[in-house]
């Protein structure tokens, strides 16, 4: 029996605002890719929002347009709306995010951090250092911090976004994407994780990145784990489904656990009554 | 052939594209299902000068990419690059020293180097804005991200496979760029 404690995971993130249980606060942070297309639901839920850097562009360009029907994208509507979604913080070096884009902000009021002096860290790595020092780490043991756009475009990038969290593994964190997510199940703990079925799966994976896995096991997956080892060059849990709504993880290293979206259920249209 | 649409692939038999039906065998993904098709074909028999392109191997589902960087790793041996909009990956295997030589019109500048399964006790690099000297990188740790191409050929020489990775110019490649 191991004597390890249990760390619970679940996707209430990706519930609507009045489902969720009161335990978990969020932050979320918004990176330089295509916002996902449940982004006004993680925006809802969080406590504190962040935009890195290029991240800004893409709340000023792309969040009007998943409200349609509300006339967002009218020219005299649209400031009126962005401001209903205005970030706490802006942070990062600064080369990507366009100068109407930042001056529209600093006119609403955004904290500006510019770190341009700083080029060891990534975008991500210095809203995570932001967060962690904020008083909404202090507040609450609960803290999940949400982060989109940490994927795809270059890899190099994708790979640095990857390693912040196993730099930070006391560190809530989970990477969203429209097709999937990823979070990091650290070796000093036994996982629990519940699926939200009519929004997550059936798709997913147990991914070694870093260091290979002598002994992994699992319960619930359609192909289950058992003192398995898992590293690249031989085998790694990819294409496995989930079978049941509590999966089970325990291993001697760290993983990436990543589930797929469905594509149904999460878009504005569908809450739209 | 779960994903091929019905009208395309009766439009591809027709034209005698050879269909090769493998669902019966879910313990490997499409990429590597194609590299083994390749290797056991006359191109790989005629020539050891051989090297596969792949697009489409990364973004969407995080499995499905981890898997196929899980190719690279398979095949050390075979010259494989995966190939998006943004960049490119290669593995350079630890049994080799490495000389890139870069196309700086159409790569670059921003590169990386991934010690993706294993740990590096020990990489050195040249011709890099930031080298490495017998420099450890792990995952939770350092890792070489946002580096830049200096000159125009990059040595590498890793006591682990590291995937290589460099970024592709936004000009220069598209089909406008070389209509006269």
């Amino acid at each position: 029996m191991s004597a390890m404690d249990v760390m619970i995971h679940s996707s209430s993130f990706l519930l609507p605002c009045d489902e969720t249980s009161t335990g978990t606060r969020y932050a979320l942070v918004v990176l330089n890719q295509s916002l996902p297309r449940f982004t006004p639901l993680l925006w809802e839920h969080a406590k504190l929002r962040l935009c890195a850097d290029g991240g800004a562009n893409r709340i000023y360009d792309e969040l009007p347009l998943f409200f349609p029907n509300e006339d967002a994208l009218a020219i005299r509507n649209r400031s009126n709306f962005l401001k209903l979604y205005k970030p706490d913080v802006i942070k990062g070096d600064m080369d990507s995010i366009r100068r109407d884009v930042l001056d529209f902000y600093i006119n609403l009021g955004t904290k500006v951090i510019d770190e341009s002096h700083d080029q060891d860290t990534t975008d991500l790595d210095k809203c995570i250092l932001y967060i962690r020092h904020s008083t909404l780490n202090q507040e609450t043991s609960g803290l999940q911090i949400l982060a989109t756009g940490a994927l795809g475009g270059r890899f190099d990038h994708e790979a640095g976004n990857l390693n912040v969290l196993y730099r930070y593994p006391d560190t809530r964190i989970v990477l969203l994407s429209d097709d999937c997510l990823i979070q990091l199940l650290p070796k000093t703990h036994r996982h629990e994780i519940h699926i939200q079925s009519s929004l997550e799966g059936p798709h997913c994976g147990l991914i070694p990145i870093g260091t290979p896995s002598a002994k992994t096991t699992t319960s619930g997956l359609q192909w289950d784990l058992s003192n398995t080892e898992m590293r690249f060059g031989g085998l790694i849990s990819t294409s496995n489904l989930v079978k049941e709504e509590k999966i089970t993880v325990e291993s001697d290293s760290d993983l990436l656990w990543t589930i797929s979206i469905k594509k149904t259920g999460l878009s504005i249209q569908d809450h739209t009554p | 052939m779960d994903s091929i649409r019905r009208d395309v692939l009766d439009f591809y038999i027709n034209l005698g594209t050879k269909v090769i039906d493998e669902s019966h065998d879910q313990d490997t993904t499409d990429l590597d299902k194609c590299i083994l098709y390749i290797r056991h074909s006359t191109l790989n028999q005629e020539t050891s000068g051989l090297q596969i392109l792949a697009t489409g191997a990364l973004g969407g589902r995080f499995d499905h990419e981890a898997g196929n960087l899980n190719v690279l790793y398979r095949y050390p041996d075979t010259r494989i690059v995966l190939l998006s909009d943004d960049c490119l990956i290669q593995l350079l295997p630890k049994t080799h020293r490495h000389e890139i030589h870069i196309q700086s019109s159409l790569e670059g500048p921003h590169c990386g180097l991934i010690p993706i399964g294993t740990p590096s006790a020990k990489t050195t690099t040249s011709g890099l804005q930031w080298d490495l000297s017998n420099t450890e990188m792990r995952f939770g740790g350092l890792i070489s991200t946002s580096n830049l191409v200096k000159e125009e050929k990059i040595t590498v020489e890793s006591d682990s496979d590291l995937l290589w990775t460099i970024s592709i110019k936004k000009t220069g490649l598209s089909i406008q760029d070389h209509t006269p």
